[in-house]
């Protein structure tokens, strides 16, 4: 009890040190918590992006659709019975499904031309299922049976184009004849999806199956649903019910796609930058805690000098320096919240701030980063703190408390 | 009465021939201009020319063709190197610089090659268009005074062809081809192909300068000089194989 109350004591007695020493445990807490989660923040908003406006939650494919995904044939299209559709739309935890008909084709303004995606759509059904319609930041959506096409605005500008223009669109049909739609703008689209803002004409589904002659047929079904954290099951659920109507179909939920197994990828990358963050802030801390320890050498001398155990000194640094941590990691967890708070309501825009563009590195992400909370860093990351500057004392500590305690004492 | 009928039996006889003697079908049309201008196997050594706005590039290369293969390889110092590759059905290229050979495949068939109007898809055409095209004539007209058949072709049925309708103009004497229009599905114009110069090679006669303008885009167009050709050369075996193509 008595060396306790002595641990407590040094850690009053040496106010001075023991902030700066907490300070700087705190900062590299901090630094790890606004890593964390601005990474967080970051792959939360890649997810979001992609579904909204690109994958949705579930496609519904054809078994062969994903080996020849990037030549974006016509080879592996499948056509749904509309009841069939409706029985889909209808299950629990399902809130709305769309056809889609990819193609690629040649965007040309008469001038000059750009390949693109194509994507055929009914827009009262795909509206339910992308969140698109705030995004037009000019003109509307089309209806079916219109000869008319909605575009990114960053595409658009590219080939000098604006609502109401016609375009072309260069495309091979099923049997690999070229044809062309020709259609008007109706609506320019912005949104957080680079890949939708510069890559993608959407069409009514009916003008593109014409043109590409391939009747009713389709590529995808993309599903919305109401959790994001269901797809697996629902998928496997859906897949079961919709194999007795159509075999060649396959059900597939987001997190299977491509584009997130890319992203997962990134996330470990991301791991990896977390683990020397913490590396660093460990070297901090152990730095800290040595040097104090070493500072002490005389102190230690004369305590040893008036007859306390090897084991009773260790004890007492062991503990002022756990001590130390404690502090530290409060202090370091309160700013963390304020920071994170901060940023998770104002967010932070790293093109204004730095002038780049997410987008050039490969993330889907246009506009402001919102910090995402995730608890578990806090914990993981005071427990980490505290940990280190408890094993980081135990050491010098020894090395201080087996000296001699005269030549501890005269060590100059 | 007798003289009459005679006359008459004459004149019909002088018509009626003549008519055989002129009429050919476009079928007669277009295998006549294939006998000039279809390759069984060929070397030739060409220039292109691609402008587009100001700009102008030109890229200098030498071809070997069978009836179902080629191989291209530039020469020009800026490709030099730079090889294409036509099997069958398909086409590969090798980057030098990268060391690596690509396979050009689905869309991107569709684009320019090497930035020209011509498509990959334009050189991968080998067949005869009588085989993938229902031939008639439509009309007569006259290009830079020369007087041609001016025939419209439309795709076989369940054939695969890159554009469903062209139209032809063949020169009536020399049947060889004069101008060229292809066309969309929808009926618009994708390109149009001029022939500049004609000239009699080995017995036949074949187009030296054309220009091809992919009418989608503005102020571009590629022009093709045949610098030198040879007829049915001696091509090694193994000419057209990917181990050729490094």
């Amino acid at each position: 009890m008595f060396l306790t109350k002595l641990a407590i004591k040094n850690l009053v007695r040496h106010r001075n040190r023991s902030i700066f020493t907490s300070i700087i445990i705190a900062m590299a807490i901090l630094i790890y918590i606004f890593f964390d989660s601005l990474i967080g923040g970051m792959s939360e908003l890649s997810y979001e992006t992609i579904i909204d406006y690109e994958s949705a939650h579930l496609q519904i494919v054809d078994k062969n659709y994903w080996e020849a995904k990037d030549e974006l044939a016509l080879d592996n299209l499948f056509t749904i019975d509309e009841r069939v559709l409706e029985g889909v739309k209808n299950l629990t935890g399902i809130l709305a499904g769309s056809r889609e008909l990819n193609f690629s084709a040649l965007l040309s303004n008469g001038i000059d031309n750009l390949p693109v995606m194509g994507k055929g759509i009914i827009p009262e059904e795909y509206l339910k299922v992308f969140a698109l319609e705030k995004q037009f930041v000019e003109g509307d959506i089309f209806q079916p049976g219109d000869y008319k096409a909605v575009l990114g605005k960053r595409l658009a500008e590219l080939l000098d184009l604006g609502v109401g223009d016609y375009i072309t669109l260069l495309v091979k049909d099923n049997n690999n004849t070229f044809n062309t739609i020709d259609v008007e703008i109706a609506g320019l689209l912005h949104t957080s999806n680079p890949n939708v803002n510069q890559n993608i004409v959407y069409l009514p589904l009916d003008l593109a199956q014409q043109a590409l002659s391939v009747g009713e047929q389709v590529s995808k079904i993309l599903i919305r649903i109401e959790n994001k954290d269901q797809a697996s099951r629902l998928a496997e659920e859906l897949g079961l019910n919709l194999i007795k109507a159509n075999s060649n179909l396959a059900v597939y939920s987001w997190e299977e796609l491509e584009a997130f197994s890319f992203l997962g990828a990134a996330v470990l990358e991301k791991q990896v930058i977390l683990a020397i963050i913490l590396v660093i802030a460990a070297i901090a801390i152990i730095n800290t805690v040595i040097l104090a320890a070493l500072e002490r050498l005389e102190e230690i001398g004369m305590m040893k000098a008036m007859g306390l155990q090897n084991r009773e000194i260790v004890y007492t640094f062991v503990l002022e320096s756990t001590g130390i941590g404690i502090i530290g990691g409060i202090i370091g967890i309160v700013l963390g919240i304020i920071t994170i708070w901060f940023l998770s309501v104002y967010g932070m825009d790293f093109e204004a701030l730095y002038g780049v563009d997410m987008a050039s590195f490969g993330l889907p992400i246009l506009g402001k980063i919102y910090a995402a909370w995730n608890p578990a860093a806090f914990i993981e990351v005071f427990v980490f703190g505290v940990l280190v500057s408890l094993l980081a004392s135990i050491l010098p500590a020894y090395w201080a408390a087996d000296k001699d305690p005269v030549e501890s004492i005269y060590h100059r | 009465m007798k003289r009459f009928l005679a006359f008459l039996a004459i004149f019909i006889l002088l018509f009626t021939s003549s008519t055989f003697v002129h009429a050919l079908t476009a079928e007669e049309i277009i295998n006549k201009r294939d006998d000039n201008e279809y390759l069984e196997t060929a070397r030739a050594e060409m220039e292109m020319i691609i402008r587009s706005g100001r700009r102008e590039m030109s890229k200098t290369m030498i071809s070997l063709t069978d009836k179902q293969n080629s191989l291209t390889e530039f020469t020009n110092p800026r490709d030099r190197g730079t090889k294409f590759l036509k099997r069958g059905d398909e086409l590969w290229m090798f980057f030098p610089d990268a060391e690596d050979i690509v396979k050009i495949s689905g869309h991107m068939l569709n684009q320019g090659m090497m930035g020209s109007d011509f498509s990959y898809q334009d050189l991968m055409e080998s067949d005869k268009l009588i085989d993938l095209y229902e031939f008639e004539i439509i009309s007569e007209e006259e290009i830079d005074g020369r007087p041609c058949y001016v025939l419209e072709g439309l795709a076989r049925e369940g054939k695969e062809v890159s554009y469903y309708k062209r139209k032809i103009w063949i020169d009536k004497e020399r049947f060889v081809g004069l101008k060229e229009e292809l066309y969309a599905r929808s009926g618009r114009l994708l390109k149009e192909l001029n022939v500049l110069q004609v000239e009699e090679i080995e017995g036949r006669w074949y187009p030296l300068r054309s220009v091809m303008e992919d009418k989608l885009r503005k102020d571009t167009s590629t022009e093709v000089i045949l610098k030198a050709i040879e007829f049915n050369p001696l091509i090694p075996e193994g000419t057209f194989t990917l181990e050729n193509l490094r």
